[in-house]
């Protein structure tokens, strides 16, 4: 059983399963069957082929490669903007016989032999473009027409001039060096290919012209009705699809220097089974130069392979035929299914032992009904006041999830209005020395409200990121709570970077350190992580003496300090744990102790649960998230606890009736000021024996400079 | 057997088939209201139990006692399971293992029984006087359904008790607790069973049984006859996806059931929400101080009015949130319909007449 037990720990420990979930997320991982599927095909023609990884043999495959793999750009080029070009095929076996008749019977200079080679092959393209992009012809059926036109034309034009050519030979330095030699190791077509790719995939990926083709594949009536030129980016795409073939075209010549009637036969097939096979969407709007690469090498092991094995001259085409239906296949399913499997395997739960709870039948956590006579303030006047605080004045200040700051008039608090307004639901607040109100905003991160002059500021949204995260970690998710150190620098927690403000509980679910304590140091001006893999770090505190702060990890039911500064500092302790309840906000009170929120209650069959993460994992596949077991956030208390981790006491209303949720508290002045982030009211209670003339904001800054007017 | 295994497999990693987890829906006659819910204050009851008409009078059960409007009329000794009346004769089943028949006066008259009757959840008097009893499980006292329900079993009996010779005979095995019984006009015996969430009728000898009414949303118990035909079937506990899913879950289950407190299981229960250790669902998070009604909730009040073809006419409702959960029997005398709230513990009185009878 321990063995057992311990496995199973070591696996929730070394594979974190939401690593899944996050991979899913990225855009990359579309690459990922492609890419498989390349290593495999390499790997097992390489084993069954002797000499496959000789030098001399990925010489003569990288030569071809660059010819192939142009062709598939140009082919992808027009599979993107949702488009198909099957006269790729004959368009090449044009180039290649042009080439050849403009050096060898028009005697021209090879670079301009290659200069009108192209322009002619870009005015095929340029045909389909006009015929597909401006008279809005089927793409499929007028380039299947080009093919047939342009073969056509070729074999005549073979038949006038073969024999003529077969006569003469043209040879020029920097013929017989696109044809044979190269840069360095690598031949000329794969420089040439090299230079075009780098070129492609920066237009595809990071320009604007490549972004505007990728949106008219995506969705051409939208692209169309957001005043994009819808006809011309169409037209163009064949034309450098014409473009591109004729380089392949003229690189082929250079290679064979021969003009045959089977030149770029069958070529339209490879091109497409490339295009699609290395990920690129057939419907149009998704793909990449470094797909169209992947599929060549696919194709291109694939086919020489299947060649070179001695299999029946059929077979190379059915190979073909099997790898396109493959990739058509995986294309539709995995466009279909990638986002509901994501939402499947999201939620990830792991292994979680929760120590007994401490005892709420006796001792500090002894249930009673102190709070059952709390003054109810703005009762359904405001919606979510996650956390409360009073200024010097006395006034109230609390968030709401319309996303406002709502200030209460002193004394009776009943009347209100809208301090400020951010835009995000605040959370966590502090005051500064000099009475700005500092704010943690969910889905925002930490903002400040001038109380000079009220306006809002960003103070700061991202931290460092980490350096073995999947998912950029940087940009806060769910910023909770914040404390001031003496020091000026602001410690925040963030209670989670894999759920948003609304679905904060599911969290809860995972039970995984997926929070962070974060410092921002407002001389420097930079925000970096001091704590990570915290499970939900919640309410954060200065200690009284400055030295240290406290918060809480609210799924984890235990309070632990860092320490800032003394011999211990930059450590992390627990400093109490085993608590009844999921701590929240924690603030201190007059008497040099802190108060500590319990948002909610344990419940031992999700204790229980916490330790089966596969039994959590299927719950969360298996049952709506309604029905998902949850801690119970409907009911708990407020208490008290020192410096040494010992709890004093501990306020509850036993029905929850009249305060339904806590989940922060602030002393001052004699009474205690409840919020909760699921309600509709903000709660005081007077407190007996503690001093009537304390305040928050004078315990940190009263020994200071008075900065508030 | 190796395909069953494979296909259980791939029903579990897919969660479909037999690890699916759905609940049929409430819907047609069975639309939520809050008819119980918004009935005035019954009178109090310590956990009553059963319902039955004495002597023109409502009599309930409360633990060991016999309750009726003018206070206690007598005292078992032990905790009352089931009662049935029939003219002068009340039979009441109780936790000790008695099957005990009592005369007009309430003093017993039981004869010596061929065999021990055990856990008896359901009674009725049969035509010529002799008694059919539901035996919910053979493992687990009826106090103890709850553990039944998470321990799966299927040990449940339907059984005919002569008072006249004291003969025993045990007509059906191996049922899903049955835990209502009515015995029809023409001979043929009505029961619920409440792990299989359904209704079925079966021939006096045990033969021909037939589903009469599927699908429930809940655990069907006692079933009562309706004044001009027709049945009353209180549904005593709702079933939930949840519940469902920890079902299909053994590992999970047993070890609930070895370490959690009972009064915490994830299992339907009469009543919920009386203390914090309880598990909670999502959407039972209360949101501005609201619990919503159609929360997932392990308890609720709900009670079946059925035609004599066993179709639902109309239903009363307690839903998530409420108090008049865990509706156990009903008793309509007199155009009122009573009914047993085991979970507000009161009796409740609800007016028929309010609302023109269904059909």
């Amino acid at each position: 059983m321990s063995l057992a037990s311990s496995i199973k720990k070591a696996r929730y420990r070394f594979f974190p399963d939401h690593i899944v979930g996050e991979m899913l997320s990225k855009s990359w991982i579309d690459n990922a069957i492609p890419f498989a599927f390349m290593i495999v095909v390499v790997g097992v023609i390489g084993l069954l082929l002797p000499n496959f990884f000789t030098g001399s043999n990925i010489s003569i495959l990288s030569r071809q490669y660059g010819e192939l793999a142009l062709v598939v750009l140009a082919m992808t080029t027009v599979i993107l903007v949702g488009g198909i070009d099957l006269s790729v095929g004959s368009n090449f076996a044009l180039a290649n016989f042009l080439m050849l008749y403009f050096l060898n019977l028009a005697h021209l200079p090879v670079g301009v032999s290659a200069g009108l080679t192209i322009l002619i092959t870009s005015g095929v393209g340029l045909i389909n473009g006009l015929l597909v992009g401006y008279l809005r012809l089927r793409a499929f059926l007028t380039t299947l027409v080009t093919l047939i036109i342009v073969r056509a034309v070729v074999d005549l034009l073979l038949l006038e001039y073969a024999q003529d050519m077969s006569m003469s030979f043209y040879s020029s330095p920097l013929w017989d060096m696109m044809g044979l030699g190269g840069v360095w190791i690598f031949p000329f077509s794969f420089v040439v290919l090299a230079a075009v790719a780098v070129v492609a995939h920066i237009a595809f990926s990071r320009s604007g012209p490549g972004w505007r083709l990728l949106a008219i594949g995506g969705s051409r009536r939208s692209a169309f009705n957001m005043g994009l030129p819808v006809k011309r980016i169409v037209c163009s795409a064949y034309v450098i699809s014409g473009a591109l073939v004729g380089m392949a075209g003229v690189l082929y010549a250079a290679r064979l220097s021969g003009a045959g009637t089977d030149t770029g036969i069958g070529l339209e097939i490879s091109a497409l089974t490339a295009a699609i096979l290395g990920g690129n969407s057939l419907g149009g709007g998704r793909g990449s130069v470094p797909k169209a690469l992947m599929g060549a090498v696919t194709v291109l092991v694939l086919s020489n392979g299947v060649l070179r094995l001695g299999l029946n001259s059929g077979s190379g085409p059915m190979v073909l035929g099997l790898a396109l239906l493959f990739a058509v296949f995986v294309d539709v399913r995995w466009m279909k299914n990638r986002h509901k499997l994501l939402s499947k395997v999201y939620v990830s739960p792991t292994l979680m032992e929760m120590p007994d709870p401490r005892p709420t039948d006796k001792g500090p956590f002894e249930i009673n009904d102190r709070l059952s006579d709390v003054e109810v303030i703005a009762l359904g006047e405001v919606e979510s006041p996650e956390d409360v605080i009073l200024d010097e004045d006395d006034n109230l200040y609390s968030g709401n999830r319309h996303g406002d700051i709502i200030r209460y008039f002193a004394p009776d608090y009943k009347t209100h209005e809208v301090y400020a307004h951010i835009g995000g639901a605040p959370l966590g607040m502090s005051f500064d020395r000099n009475g700005n109100l500092l704010v943690c905003v969910g889905g925002m991160g930490l903002y400040m409200v001038s109380k000079a002059d009220r306006s809002v500021s960003k103070v700061t949204d991202e931290t460092n990121r980490s350096v073995f995260s999947v998912v950029d970690d940087s940009r806060l998710r769910l910023a909770d709570d914040l404390d001031i150190a003496p020091d000026g620098k602001i410690y925040f927690s963030e209670a989670t970077i894999r759920y948003e403000m609304h679905d904060w509980p599911v969290d809860a679910l995972e039970s995984r350190g997926n929070g962070r304590i974060i410092c921002y140091d407002p001389a420097t001006k930079k925000t970096r992580t001091l704590l990570k893999n915290l499970v939900f770090p919640n309410g954060v505190c200065t200690a009284h003496d400055g030295k240290s702060i406290l918060f809480a990890e609210s799924w984890g039911c235990r309070i632990n300090r860092y320490w800032l500064e003394g011999p211990r500092k930059g450590k992390l302790e627990v400093l109490a744990d085993r608590l009844p309840g999921y701590p929240d906000n924690i603030n201190r009170a007059s008497d040099g102790t802190y108060w500590v929120a319990i948002m909610g209650m344990r419940s031992p069959a999700l204790d229980l649960a916490l330790r089966m993460p596969d039994f959590r994992r299927r719950m969360a596949r298996r049952i709506a998230a309604d029905q998902w077991l949850y801690p119970n956030l409907n009911i708990g208390c407020v208490a008290r606890f020192n410096d040494k981790g010992e709890f004093l006491e501990s306020m509850w209303d036993r029905y929850a009736t009249n305060h339904p949720m806590i989940t922060s508290m602030r002393e001052h002045k004699g009474w205690l000021y409840l919020g909760g982030i699921t309600n509709n009211r903000i709660g005081r209670i007077r407190l007996e024996g503690m001093n009537d003339g304390w305040s928050g904001w004078s315990s940190y800054w009263g020994g200071s400079a008075r900065g508030q007017a | 057997m190796r395909q069953t295994f494979i296909a259980r497999a791939l029903d579990r990693f897919l969660g479909r088939g037999s690890a699916s987890v759905t609940v049929p829906a409430l819907d047609g006659a069975l639309k939520p209201n809050s008819r119980l819910e918004d009935l005035p204050a019954g009178i109090p009851a310590q956990a009553p139990d059963s319902i039955v008409s004495w002597r023109g009078a409502p009599l309930w059960s409360e633990g060991t006692k016999l309750v009726s409007e003018d206070g206690v009329k007598a005292d078992l000794g032990s905790g009352i399971t089931a009662l049935a009346s029939r003219g002068d004769r009340l039979a009441a089943a109780t936790l000790a293992g008695e099957l005990l028949v009592l005369d007009g006066g309430l003093k017993p008259v039981t004869p010596i029984w061929t065999k021990p009757v055990r856990n008896v959840t359901a009674l009725d008097f049969g035509p010529k006087g002799d008694i059919w009893f539901c035996v919910g499980s053979e493992r687990n006292s009826p106090a103890e359904w709850r553990r039944d329900l998470m321990e799966m079993n299927r040990s449940g009996q339907i059984g005919r008790a002569e008072p006249a010779t004291g003969d025993i005979h045990i007509v059906k095995h191996r049922l899903g607790y049955p835990s209502g019984i009515a015995v029809l006009e023409n001979g043929a015996v009505v029961f619920s069973e409440a792990w299989s969430s359904h209704v079925a009728e079966m021939a006096a000898d045990g033969a021909m049984t037939r589903t009469v009414l599927d699908e429930l949303p809940g655990y069907p118990g006692r079933i009562q006859a309706r004044a001009g035909g027709g049945y009353w079937l209180s549904v005593f506990a709702p079933r939930s996806p949840l519940i469902e899913f920890v079902l299909r879950e053994p590992a999970y289950r047993k070890a609930m059931l070895r370490e959690v407190p009972e009064d915490f299981w994830v299992a339907p229960n009469y009543f919920s929400g009386k203390s914090f250790n309880e598990p909670m669902q999502g959407g039972a998070l209360k949101q501005m101080g609201i619990l919503k009604p159609w929360a997932p909730t392990l308890s609720y009040g709900l009670v079946i009015e059925l035609d004599d073809e066993f179709i639902p006419l109309r239903s009363f409702h307690s839903r998530a949130g409420g108090r008049r959960h865990g509706i156990t029997s009903v008793l309509e005398a007199d155009g009122a319909l009573w009914l047993a709230g085991r979970g507000s513990d009161e009796i409740l009185r609800l007016n028929l007449a309010d609302d023109g009878a269904a059909a």
